[in-house]
Order: structure tokens, then sequence, then C-alpha cells
């Protein structure tokens, strides 16, 4: 049991030390608001694997209405991503994702992602929180 | 009393230098299973997590017994670049605190502790020029340094993909690679961040162009570069007005004048130290320094920033305008 525990620890370290955001070339706090963490799940209607950002959208239901809300959710640029595991095959269209990460200052549907987790596992999404104040 | 402050120790400290001991266990245990662990595909990025065993081997020096600012014949490895937001951090001139202990991001780690951000990554709260007397600013130049900090550096010219400004290049956190060739007089700087860029140093002993040819010429300004002993100088003139000399937004002008020094005290380490030398901007030369980390197996990546820039789609202006006009 102790040793599953330490064993869960050290993987979540290191998953931590993996998942450390990398950089965006803009300013983060212009656009986006790190007070409005969001924590998402949908369905993935586009994914644009492009510099200098890798954008993807996803379908969320809107409790209160029962509609579908497109999110677009900013990651890092290809190599960045890359380096923390991902491919371009990572995110197809009509898959499952949840993210967590942080709304646009607009409060658009939009969000700067911090992490990806796709088919149970959790990536880091090279994204610049936390770096650019 | 006593008792109180050690139980407090104990149930703070204990436990931290033993996630501290498990981290390093982990790391470890990463490194010793071999750079070759990380999948080809994936350019050699992760491959050097943990490696930070080559600190503590020897400076490489070519044949000639020149330091090897670059990969050994055999081996690959890259600069993983830090994430220096804030040259006003670090500032080596006297009456400047100490700069973060941390080495910033690493473009892929190498150790680097996350929060390079110069102690206030998150905050969104700066202070301008009046948080940083040590920064020999002119007034306008700290009036519009203050204006980058009110505004959060949403006009960055890094944000329209543009290259970053003397020192900057440094400071991007895409990793770099250096290429010497004495044979053909010169050295190779490769950046895969900023816009993709290179620079040329000049190391044929050959002067800058007269000034008045080359003020305001480039972007990234003319090098030529002479050893010192182990360590490499590399004198910058020419550099347009259109880069920040770092996130934050300090600001310069076309009679910047950068002295970069290059050391590799170890295979793991390359201690970066620049001045910066512009009396458009500052009353007086300041300097700016960090190590930057040695990622043993990496390699470069490809990195276009001006593929999709969708950041420009959102800007606006001081007045809500946009500024691309659509």
């Amino acid at each position: 049991m102790r040793a599953s525990v330490w064993a869960g620890l050290v993987a979540g370290i290191v998953l931590l030390a993996l998942s450390a955001p990398v950089f965006a070339h803009h300013s983060f706090a212009a656009e986006f608001d790190s007070s409005k963490p969001i924590s998402l799940t949908g369905i993935v209607t586009k994914v644009e694997w492009m510099n200098p950002h890798t954008y993807f959208y996803v379908d969320v239901k809107d409790e209160a209405t029962g509609k579908n809300q497109n999110w677009a959710a900013e990651m890092g640029s290809p190599n960045g991503l890359t380096r923390q595991g991902w491919t371009r095959q990572t995110l197809k269209v009509g898959m499952k994702v949840s993210f967590e990460g942080t709304r646009s200052k607009d409060g658009s549907f939009k969000a700067n992602a911090r992490n990806v987790t796709v088919d149970g596992k959790k990536l880091g999404a090279a994204s610049s929180e936390a770096v650019t104040p | 009393m006593r008792n109180r402050w050690m139980n407090r120790f104990l149930i703070v400290a204990v436990p931290a230098m033993f996630l501290l001991a498990v981290t390093a266990l982990a790391f470890t245990k990463q490194a010793a299973q071999g750079q070759g662990a990380a999948p080809a595909a994936q350019g050699g990025g992760r491959g050097g997590r943990g490696a930070r065993a080559e600190v503590s081997m020897p400076t490489p020096r070519l044949s000639d017994g020149t330091v090897n600012l670059g990969r050994i014949p055999g081996e690959k490895g890259i600069w993983g670049l830090p994430y220096i937001t804030n040259m006003g951090a670090r500032n080596i001139v006297v009456g400047a605190p100490p700069a973060p202990a941390s080495e910033g991001r690493g473009a892929r780690g190498g150790g680097g502790q996350i929060g390079g951000g110069e102690g206030t990554a998150g905050g969104g709260q700066r202070g301008g020029a009046p948080s940083e007397p040590w920064v020999p600013f002119q007034p306008w130049a700290a009036a519009v340094y203050n204006y980058n900090s009110l505004n959060q550096s949403k006009y960055d010219p890094e944000g329209y993909c543009l290259p970053p400004g003397g020192p900057r290049l440094f400071a991007t956190p895409y990793p770099a690679e250096i290429i010497q060739q004495p044979e053909h007089k010169r050295i190779v700087f490769i950046f895969e961040g900023g816009t993709h860029v290179w620079r040329e140093i000049y190391m044929d002993g050959r002067p800058h162009p007269p000034l008045d040819t080359i003020k305001g010429q480039t972007w990234l300004g003319h090098s030529v570069g002479h050893w010192e002993g182990d360590t490499l100088v590399v004198d910058v003139v020419g550099f347009n007005e259109g880069t920040w000399l770092d996130y934050f937004g300090h600001p310069h002008t076309d009679q910047l004048h950068v002295v970069e020094k290059f050391t590799r005290p170890n295979k793991g380490t390359l201690h970066y130290e620049a001045m910066i030398d512009d009396p458009g901007a500052y009353t007086k030369p300041w300097s700016v320094a960090w190590d930057i980390p040695w990622n043993q197996g990496a390699e470069l990546q490809e990195y276009i920033c001006q593929e999709n820039n969708l950041y420009l789609n959102h800007l606006k202006d001081d007045f809500g305008n946009p500024v691309i006009d659509h």
C-alpha cells in the first residue's frame, strides 16, 4: 500500500515536471484572466496543429440551456507540445477530452489550456500561464 | 515554545526534504535509463531531463584547446535557453538585488525550476521603473517601461512574431545551438525560438562597418567576436528599434551596443553575460547575466511563429480598436 502511494507520488511529481508550461510568444496577461480558471469536458470539433499556437475546439454542453458551446483552447506551439509527449495525432475530431486552463478576458468561449486529458492521459499543454505575469 | 517550533519544523520541513529527495531519486532513475528512453519521434525533446550530470563534467575543448561551446563529436545536445522575462531582475550592477536563484524555465527544462519569472509570475502586478532603481533609465525610457508594465506587455514585438532584441535572444525559452567553425573564422548561433533566427559571429578580426552605415539597419545586429582566454567576447551594434530587451518591455534605441561574454565552466553550463550600452535609453551601461543549461541528447525542432498568429486578430489598441484592420 505504502509503496503504491509513493509510486503515485513520484509519478505525480514527474508528470508535473514534464507538464511544466513553456512559453507563449505573446502576453498571457493581456489576453487571459488568471482569476478565471476553468475546467471543461467536451467533444473535439477541430484541431489546428500550428505555430505559434496550436488550437483545438470543443463542443461543451451548457448545463443551463442544454445547448453546445464551441470553445477554442489555445496551447503551445507544435515544438513545445512535441517535447511534452504530443503528436499531431494525439487529438482527433470526435474525441472526448477534458482540459484545465484560463478563460479569456473578454468573456468569449476561449481559453488558454494548461493541461489536457486525452484517453485518460494528462498532458501538459505547453501554455504560458504562471510564466508570463 | 521551542517544542512547538520544532513540531512545525518536523511537520513542514521534513516532508519537504523527503519530497525533494524523492524527486531527485525519480530524476536520477530517469537519467539512469538513458537518453534514449524518449521516443525518437520526440526529437530528443525530453531526452536530457534529469541528466544534469554534465555540470560535473569538464569544459569540452576543440583540438586546438579552444573552449567548445557546442556539441562533442558523436553526441547530441542543445542549450535549453531559460525564460528570463525581466532583464531588470538580472542586473548584475552594484545595488541590484540578487538574481533569482532558479535558472528560469528552460525551453525543455534542463533542471530549471518552475517560476523563473522573476518573482512576479502570475501576479500581474508590476512596479515599472520605480521598482528597479538600479536600472539607469533615461526619463523617457522609464515612461515607456511604465507604460509597457501597465498594459501587461500587450504590444510586445514577440507577440507580432518579430525577433527578440539583443540579449533577449538568449532569454526566449526555446533551445539554441552554438556551432564553431574555426576553419571559416566564424561562429554561428541557431535559435529555434524567437522567429527561427540565426546569427553569424565574425571571428576573422574584421571591425564593424562604419556606424553611420549600419545604425538602425538590422534586427539582430552586426556581431564580431574574439576569445579572451576561455571567454568568447562578442561585440554587437547596428540594432534597429523594433525589438524590446525583454518581455517586461525595457526599451532600447538604435544606439544600442551589446557586449556579450560566453563561458562554459563545465559541460552542462553556458554562462551568459551581456552589457547593455545604450546612451539613447540609459544613462550608463548596465549588465545582465544568467546560466543556460545543456540538454544532452536533444535536438532542435521547427518553430515558425508567423504561421497562424491569431493573437493579432484579437489585439486591440488603447482606444479599443483592432490593431490589425481586417
